[in-house]
């Protein structure tokens, strides 16, 4: 299980790879903005990718479409201080498959991972 | 004169306790809210400011002195933190970033097209002032955590 944790705040992917610990996932790369996570995706092949919204260069949202463009169909989670429903519902349809709203607890995205790829395995 | 309204502080208040509840798992006590004069009294302070634009306009700050912050990066990352440093501006800036989007969801409410965020900006060291545009009241909005003191600032431009 490879994942890719893409946020411009350094101390908020810490925060994500010990989040993702506690799901049992430690194999972890990391991007400062959406543009650097499109050219991370297209060379390694990730299981999952956390997401945030607002980053310079390229925003979250745009880098999930163009990720989903390059035909890259691993479970993706935004991960963001964006919560009003027309963000959640945007993001859903730029091809993320869950969300995640900052301020979270440990156990809520745990959850949210947990699910998310229990549903992508299901589906293959 | 810019008008300040009740309805445009409680959801900084709302989302600043929150924050800290989930992120930092401690309360966050209001104190009095004032209209602010701007300068730090402890002049040894980080502060992060973060901008809201689209149907408001407005800017939210938040001001930590040192060993707030610091202890605030120790509970988030559950690591010693003894010196004022990029992880430091980081987390702060961070903080001021949930903190603001968390109020912007409220502001927004049902409108179709949400506020947006600007980029956190961070500014630390000693003497500095926050200059205010002419006619721009800040609301100042005092915090006290068991992590120490802090304040959330406030401001919107009348449209």
């Amino acid at each position: 299980m490879k994942a890719l944790i893409v946020d411009d705040s350094a101390v908020m992917r810490k925060v994500l790879i010990g989040a993702l610990a506690r799901a049992q996932i430690t194999d972890i790369d990391q991007a400062a903005d959406g543009q650097e996570a499109i050219e991370m995706v297209q060379g390694t092949a990730y299981d999952l990718v956390l997401m945030d919204w607002n980053m310079p260069r390229k925003l979250g949202i745009d880098a999930v479409r163009e990720i989903r463009a390059l035909g890259k169909t691993m479970p993706i989670i935004m991960v963001t201080t964006e919560a009003e429903k027309g963000r959640v519902v945007e993001a859903l349809k730029a091809g993320a498959n869950n969300y995640v709203i900052k301020p979270f607890q440990p156990q809520t995205i745990i959850k949210k991972i947990e699910d998310t790829l229990a549903r992508a395995q299901s589906a293959e | 004169m810019a008008d300040v309204r009740v309805e445009h502080i409680n959801p900084f208040i709302k989302s600043t306790r929150e924050t800290f509840i989930t992120m930092l798992g401690c309360e966050a006590h209001r104190g009095d809210v004032a209209v602010s004069r701007g300068k730090p009294e402890d002049p040894r302070q980080i502060l992060a400011m973060v901008g809201l634009s689209g149907r408001m306009r407005g800017m939210v700050s938040i001001t930590f002195p040192e060993r707030t912050a610091l202890r605030v990066v120790e509970r988030l990352l559950g690591m010693e933190a003894d010196a004022v440093d990029e992880t430091v501006y980081d987390a702060i800036s961070e903080m001021a970033n949930i903190i603001a989007g968390g109020a912007k969801a409220e502001l927004s409410g049902a409108q179709e097209k949400p506020l947006e965020l600007s980029l956190p900006t961070v500014v630390h060291g000693a003497g500095y002032e926050v200059e205010f545009p002419s006619g721009a009241v800040w609301v100042e909005i005092p915090f006290e955590s068991e992590l120490g003191g802090f304040t959330v600032r406030v401001t919107f431009a009348g449209n």
